[in-house]
């Protein structure tokens, strides 16, 4: 991966997949794709949030940090518990479960990062694993709802009872669509900007070499501190939207294999740290694997798992970003005549 | 003649092994020091201990005179110390410019300055055709010379240099010489730890002898080479 100053032209070629991509994301509920679709979108963009979260801290610094789908599943349950306890409306709760979520994660997972390499993974599966123990076990799951989780109304609930009944399944669908979709655009945008800032090529330099890196004069500390934070941040909105729209908040949320094998298997797949990579990856995988559905039905897990198999074997480095590549190549090409 | 470094009978022990045994060391302003000593005598270990890489078990590490023991690595390449690591220790998938201008962003925190003092350590090292290629693409020299600008770009009080002239050809390691000339002549205080002694020969003021972690002769190089243990651990002869 070279990650060289880039021209002009590279910015504009750069810069059209990515308008293509906008484009299609925001015209296409407008072709009637109808409500499964809309939900499936709404998921997916909201994943791509996680997605970013794995690939701007751990595909930079290569400290796998598998306690993300915690930091996910927590955000929902914070908003469910100030929900149901404090009676603060979904659309209040949902702001509020951020922060705190973002807190727990770092007060939690921080102390493991002086830990390094896959003891420091380990050490943070354990989190989600243990909080899935918490919330099903008595006493706990009196309060957190257990295994039938937390029930409270959704985002714009209210709102859309005041519509006249035919419409409100449909509003809630789009607006929700629409969110989710401006939390993606906003997310990558941004994720983009730290990601090949000087501090996203710090993140990069602790994952190559972090005794250089701190030899050298970067306060290594500092660095992951900063970049565990933001994708803290990242994971924490995304589950505090997912959770939002999707009540009841269950154990379903924390689950590694729910909220965290699809997003880290776009991250290997679409080329750690790439960004764009697993951003396309994101989409890709995720639509596929719905399509798999309609397609050959519950044998789709294995397809799916057998593709990725595929997948890496042949390109473990990340195939995603590499066709991406080529692809902006052939384009420059096209644009240069 | 005032000191700019000093350790103050630095012990630090792997386990059972003692791979610094009270070495006390006082490098004066301006001058070049040499560090020898066959191998696993403690060389690295100690310039790790000097940049707080590893945390000493006894001892204290003075920088003009402040006690800097207690610091975080980074935190004393702030204050001027500046090291080149033993073996071509670069971050292989960033260009070159961005191996340089990382240092300078964290020493100097503006944007501004950073680059400015990247392209003028880039240049100095001869390395701006190269700025925007990977590392892995350079030949060994040239990583040196890479080594060499993120030395330069932190502006140090003192530079330690581990095993500079490994892997160089005669002309290449002349050049280096060259280089650590000029920036001494301009006020950069060298340590330098070799193990072949043939270069270090003739750019040291003064050499200090480690072997097993104890530091057995100090002087000036002519000197240091007559003496008798000297010959004995280094060149085998018992
Ligand atoms: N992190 C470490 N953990 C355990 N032992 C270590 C560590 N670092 C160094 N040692 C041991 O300390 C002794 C001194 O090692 P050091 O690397 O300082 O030697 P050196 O003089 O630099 O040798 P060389 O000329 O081979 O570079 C060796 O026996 C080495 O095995
Ligand atoms: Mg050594």
């Amino acid at each position: 991966m070279v990650f060289a100053k880039r021209s002009a032209k590279d910015l504009i070629v750069g810069k059209i997949p990515f308008l293509i991509a906008l484009a299609v994301l925001t015209l296409l509920p407008l072709l009637n794709v109808g409500g499964f679709w809309l939900d499936v979108l709404t998921k997916v963009n909201l994943f791509l949030l996680v997605t970013l979260a794995i690939d701007l801290y751990s595909g930079t610094t290569y400290y796998l940090n598998l306690g993300v789908s915690f930091t996910f599943g927590f955000a929902g349950y914070s908003l469910a518990l100030l929900n149901v306890y404090y009676g603060i409306p979904t659309e209040y709760s949902m702001l509020l479960a951020i922060p705190i979520s973002i807190f727990f994660s770092l007060a939690i997972l921080l102390p493991s990062l002086k830990i390094r390499g896959v003891y420091f993974a380990i050490l943070s599966l354990l989190v989600p694993i243990i909080f899935i123990g918490i919330v099903t076990a008595q006493p706990f799951s009196l309060y957190l709802g257990g295994e039938g989780g937390l029930r409270f109304k959704q985002l714009f609930l209210d709102f859309a009872r005041s519509l006249p009944p035919g419409i409100r399944l449909t509003f809630l669908q789009y607006s929700y669509y629409y969110i989710s979709l401006a939390a993606a655009v906003v997310g990558y945008v941004i994720a983009y900007k730290i990601g090949f800032s000087d501090f996203g090529f710090m993140l990069r330099a602790v994952g190559q070499d972090e005794e250089l890196a701190e030899g050298t004069g970067i306060n290594t500390l500092k660095v992951k501190v900063i970049g565990f934070l933001i994708s803290s941040a990242y994971a924490s909105v995304a589950g505090a939207l997912y959770a939002s729209m999707r009540p009841p908040v269950t154990v379903d949320l924390v689950v590694p294999a729910n909220t965290l094998i699809p997003p880290l298997t776009s991250v290997i797949v679409g080329g750690l740290g790439t960004l764009i990579g697993p951003a396309i990856a994101n989409y890709l995988l995720l639509l596929t694997y719905e399509l798999l559905w309609g397609l050959i039905g519950r044998w789709r897990v294995i397809a799916y798992m057998l593709l990725l198999i595929i997948i890496i074997t042949i390109k473990p480095q990340g195939i995603v970003f590499k066709a991406y590549v080529e692809a902006r190549k052939f384009l420059r090409g096209v644009f240069s005549e | 003649m005032s000191e700019i470094l000093g350790c103050e009978k630095v012990t630090k022990r792997f386990g059972g092994l003692t791979a610094l045994n009270e070495v006390s060391l006082s490098v004066v302003k301006g001058e070049i020091f040499g560090i020898i000593g066959p191998n696993g005598s403690g060389k690295t270990t100690l310039l790790n201990v000097i940049t707080g890489l590893i945390r000493l078990d006894e001892g204290r590490i003075l920088l003009d005179g402040r006690d800097i023991t207690k610091l975080k690595p980074h935190e004393r390449v702030k204050l001027g110390i500046a090291r080149m690591f033993q073996g071509m220790r670069v971050f292989p998938y960033l260009p070159v410019y961005l191996n340089v201008e990382l240092v300078a962003r964290s020493i100097y925190g503006d944007v501004r300055l950073a680059r400015a003092r990247t392209s003028w350590a880039l240049t100095m090292s001869g390395l701006l055709p190269e700025a925007g290629e990977l590392p892995i693409r350079l030949t060994p020299y040239k990583l040196r010379m890479l080594e060499f600008a993120r030395i330069l770009v932190s502006n140090p009080k003192i530079a330690l240099l581990d095993e500079p002239f490994a892997g160089l050809t005669p002309d290449e390691a002349e050049a280096m010489i060259g280089l650590i000339r000029k920036f001494n002549s301009l006020g950069v205080t060298f340590v330098i730890v070799e193990h072949k002694l043939r270069y270090l020969m003739r750019i040291a003021n003064r050499v200090a002898v480690l072997n097993q972690g104890v530091k057995i002769a100090e002087g000036r190089p002519e000197d240091v080479v007559r003496n008798p243990q000297v010959i004995e651990v280094y060149l085998g002869v018992s």
